[in-house]
């Protein structure tokens, strides 16, 4: 049985949200199988986490099953130190929306379901159409619970994350198709196998076009800027369990897609352009960090400190070297639980409260001790404090970024200021300050809501104060991805030369 | 003998087409035995054509009868398509005529002749014959649009085609005609030898020939420019012979289409340039219509223009070594089976008279009927070509297959256009999902067509399974 664990946990959700779509459930049965689904997918989450080696670098856990041979489109899965983060993410992070949120109906549960089997595909999947399958299947419950049961404004939001994810996956298959037809030109036979295709190294301007595809979807998902105007709305219009998909998850899944496939396949315009799409993440970072300042929604506010955050991540990637590819990945954990956590407790306020405007807060600190601390610790890594996991992952992302090109390294360590002072003045005017009139209810978390939150608040702890066995597992495969690319960063000529602005300005001038 | 074995699902067809006409001329069989009959002879043919022994592969050259027909692989599976469309359209039709006026008893014969048309048609190996096909399945479909003689609507309909498919038959039979003057015969084979002997360019006659029959085939195909009948047409014909048209015909048009074209590859190159353009103008033109249609049909009907478009881009494609039509196979039955899936779903909840026929009629369809509107949402889904259905993977095969012979900036407009698609497909999504139902969306009795779309929908899952070679 466990030969197909990964199987099993990308079928299970999906069976178990099908059967919930179409079975007459109540309300209550569908969340306990969401429930108990999602505690299954933790554990063999778990199991494959503790049993990963990641020594080799390779794949592991390998799933094959042809299912056209004349093209080379197959079944097949695998985990390896790249993906194994992002797995571990998407597997453990659910249980915790069915605990909080009970009151949805039965078709969100299913959705949310849906969802976890198809990210789980998606990060598991070593066949580039596979892939393309699970990340498009995806997208269509987010669809569904953006739609049916986000706020007010929910249809302009839908349609708008909607359309834009469709028109980036679609330039992507082109780009993949692309991909499939070159490794057949180049070997004489077709396969679409991950393996199979990052071994290629191809360049012209139809190569560039294909880059370009597979970039701008990433960008959408992940969103780096100037992609990022439906992230916004959705995440604010989304139910807050959705939202929490979306940014602890989805968005991981779109930087996991980067280091996948564009920084192995298209190594000669990624190092090209990697100073570009560079300076697009810090432009990211700070635009998001700087429209988080101010905001008055709780929520909308915190939509873009995540957009800012995956600025820095995607800045990781375009750094080319092992300390930003090891920060980014690690990273990823860290923002899901940070973020995720913060997302939660979010949620919490606004069904208790029925607000998100910052002013109608105030005081929740001494009303909702517990509840401040979770707050507090979550919104300490997410600003990177040494000592939560936020600090080690952005700790090496700028320390590969000063080994790239020291001025975008300033410019992005500068940018994190921003985020904590955004998040402490967050901090001061909801949970100290005089205390609102409105908040008197206010409940602390239950012993539920506790027990749900502890774990990932003590993983938080756990990666800043011992993050060796997280690393471990990730290094081996961000060496042999860097491998790949190494023989065009020795080649001097693609590296552009920043000269720093003003540089040649003389005093005169002024 | 084994002509005759070859023709077997043909023989079937007319055989019960035949039947039909006799049993109608009787009182005692009613709409609704008349109906089960023509479903069943559907079937029976449909298995007729199964059981046919055919590994050959695909080539215009026939050997039987005398080089008029061919048979092959190709010509088999396009034959099962068409006749599962015929199948599927005659339950759509058993339900929306319980609602609707305008039932003549000759209706399911008339199906099962344009049914024999097409499948002859997919045969044909020789221009005459093709003709004939042609005007086989026209005249049957002219009467099916117009079966309700009292209705305006389907007057001005059937006209509006008549005129212009009259002219198309024209046009055909003057390209014959100058091919026969270039070529000295009418069969595929004689015609190829000659190109292949003396050159496509330097015959003047065959380039007008084969323009004229290019000019016939597009029209029926609705292809641009030959697309302006399409939206008025499909709009005035009963829901059921709108699927019909839109799934069996075109699959016909596209298996003549790419025998035709295979005839000999100097004539395939000779007219790629200009298929390149009307497929890249066919596909953006059947966007742009279909953006701006508030009603259900009108959409499908253009959207069923932008398939076309798709189509041709695997046509474009052709020249490939070893190809075997299976690209435009597997799309035109991925095609098929979200589309007749939609109309048997509107067979059944358009209501009486086709009352609910926009957009705004299916206003939260899934807060009434949920499993209904999940089946439509699967079929827009597939016709726009998300996975895991089967339009996703006729897409990927299609794109694959113009990237592999070099036209990478087609695939890249195919692609292009199937974002723009989007918009009208998710439109319908959006309103049956997210709006408030204003009806119940009521059916009154037992009836086939909601099985049917049932069975619709899980073929567009199981479709995608179907190996492919590019």
């Amino acid at each position: 049985m466990f030969e197909n664990l990964l199987s099993i946990m990308i079928f299970v959700p999906i069976v178990a949200g099908l059967a919930a779509f179409v079975l007459p459930l109540s309300r209550d049965a569908a969340r306990i199988i969401g429930l108990a689904v999602s505690v299954i997918v933790v554990l063999l989450g778990i199991k494959v986490f503790l049993a990963f080696s990641g020594a080799s670098g390779g794949f592991e856990f390998v799933e094959y099953v042809p299912i056209n041979d004349s093209l080379g489109i197959a079944y097949s899965l695998g985990v390896d130190g790249i993906s194994i983060l992002v797995l571990a993410a998407a597997a453990t992070l659910f249980p915790m929306v069915y605990l909080l949120f009970q009151t949805k109906e039965k078709g969100y549960y299913a959705n949310l379901l849906i969802v976890q089997g198809a990210m789980i595909g998606a990060v598991a999947a070593t066949d580039m159409v596979l892939y393309y399958v699970f990340w498009e299947v995806m997208l269509l419950p987010v669809f569904f619970m953006i739609g049916l049961y986000g706020g007010p404004n929910r249809l302009p939001a839908t349609i708008k994350i909607t359309i834009y994810t469709i028109a980036g996956s679609l330039l992507m298959l082109a780009s993949i198709i692309y991909l499939g037809i070159s490794y057949h030109a180049q070997s004489g036979e077709w396969s679409f196998a991950m393996a199979n295709l990052s071994k290629m190294s191809l360049t012209g301007p139809t190569a560039t076009l294909a880059f370009v595809g597979f970039m701008v979807a990433f960008a959408i998902k992940i969103p780096l800027f100037p992609f990022h105007t439906w992230l916004p709305d959705a995440y604010t219009e989304a139910p807050t369990a959705t939202t929490f998909v979306l940014s602890a998850v989805m968005a991981k899944i779109g930087v996991y897609g980067v280091i996948r496939f564009v920084v192995p396949v298209f190594d000669e315009s990624f190092a090209r352009y990697a100073l570009i799409l560079a300076c697009s993440g810090v432009i990211g970072m700070m635009y998001c960090g700087i429209a988080a300042l101010a905001q008055k929604d709780f929520k909308r506010m915190l939509a873009f400190s995540s957009a800012s955050h995956m600025g820095i991540i995607a800045l990781g990637i375009f750094c080319m070297n092992i300390q930003a590819l090891t920060g980014t990945l690690f990273q990823i954990v860290a923002h899901a639980t940070s973020t995720g956590v913060l997302f939660l407790l979010l949620g919490i306020i606004e069904e208790r409260t029925d607000t998100r405007n910052i002013d109608d807060f105030g005081g929740l600190a001494s009303r909702a001790p517990i509840f401040a601390l979770f707050f507090a610790v979550a919104m300490l890594a997410s600003v990177g404090l040494p000592g939560t996991s936020g600090f080690i992952g952005e700790f090496l992302i700028i320390l590969g970024a000063v080994k790239f090109n020291p001025l975008i390294a300033v410019f992005a360590g500068t940018t994190l200021i921003i985020g904590v002072c955004y998040m402490l003045w967050l901090f001061q005017r909801v949970f100290f300050e005089k205390p609102n009139s409105k908040l008197a209810g206010f409940a602390d978390l239950s012993a539920i809501e506790t027990l749900t939150i502890l774990p990932i608040v003590i993983l938080i702890v756990v990666m800043g104060i011992y993050p060796q066995p997280f690393l471990a597992k990730i290094e081996p495969s961000a060496e042999r991805q860097l491998a790949l690319i190494e023989r065009v960063q020795q080649v001097a000529e693609y590296r552009l030369e920043v000269t720093n602005p003003g540089q040649e300005l003389k005093t005169g001038d002024l | 003998m084994q002509d005759i074995m070859a023709i077997l699902p043909l023989v079937a067809t007319a055989t019960g087409a035949i039947l039909m006409m006799l049993a109608a001329a009787f009182e005692s069989f009613k709409k609704e035995g008349i109906s089960i009959l023509g479903i069943g002879l559907f079937a029976f043919a449909f298995f007729v054509q199964l059981t046919v022994e055919n590994g050959a592969p695909i080539t215009p050259y026939g050997t039987i009868f005398n080089g008029m027909l061919v048979t092959s692989t190709f010509t088999k599976v396009a034959g099962l398509i068409i006749l599962a469309c015929g199948f599927f359209s005659a339950i759509a039709s058993q339900t929306y005529f319980t609602q609707n006026e305008g039932f003549v008893l000759e209706y399911y014969c008339m199906m099962l002749f344009a049914a024999c048309g097409m499948l002859l048609l997919t045969m044909a190996a020789e221009l005459i014959t093709l003709f004939i096909a042609l005007e086989i399945m026209s005249l049957a479909i002219y009467v099916l649009i117009a079966s309700d003689r009292r209705s305006v609507l389907r007057s001005e309909a059937v006209l509006k085609y008549l005129m212009l498919g009259a002219f198309a038959g024209a046009f055909f039979v003057m390209g014959s005609v100058f091919i026969y003057a270039g070529a000295k015969s009418t069969r595929f084979a004689d015609i190829g030898r000659v190109i292949a002997e003396s050159g496509f360019l330097t015959n003047p006659a065959l380039v007008g020939g084969s323009l004229l029959i290019l000019v016939a085939l597009l029209f029926k195909a609705a292809a641009f420019p030959f697309h302006a009948w399409v939206v008025d047409v499909y709009d005035g014909a009963p829901l059921p012979v709108t699927g019909f048209m839109a799934t069996a015909v075109k699959t016909a048009v596209f298996a003549v289409f790419a025998n035709f074209l295979m005839i000999n590859g100097e004539l395939q190159q000779g007219w790629v340039s200009y298929l390149f353009y009307i497929s890249v103008l066919t596909m953006f033109v059947g966007n742009l219509i279909a953006i701006g249609q508030n009603s259900l049909k009108r959409m499908l009907a253009a959207s069923g223009i932008v398939h076309s478009g798709y189509l041709i881009i695997a046509l474009v494609a052709i020249n490939s070594e070893q190809f075997n039509g299976s690209t435009i196979l597997f799309y035109l039955a991925a095609y098929a089976a979200s589309t007749l899936g939609i109309f048997a779903a509107l067979s059944y909840l358009g209501g009486e008279g086709e009352k609910r026929h926009s957009f705004d009629d299916f206003n939260g369809l899934a807060k009434v009927r949920p499993y209904s509107a999940a089946c439509i949402a699967i079929f827009l889904l597939s016709m726009a070509g998300i996975p895991p259905t089967a339009g996703f993977m006729g897409k990927f095969y299609i794109i694959a297959g113009a990237f592999k012979s070099g036209y990478i900036s087609l695939g890249v407009l195919g692609i292009i256009s199937s974002i723009l698609s989007m918009w009208y497909y998710l439109r319908l999504i959006i309103v049956m999902y997210f709006r408030e139902p204003e009806e119940d969306f009521g059916v009154s009795e037992l009836q086939l067509a909601p099985l049917g779309t049932f069975v619709l929908a899980l073929s567009v899952f199981a479709i995608s399974f179907i190996p492919v070679v590019i």
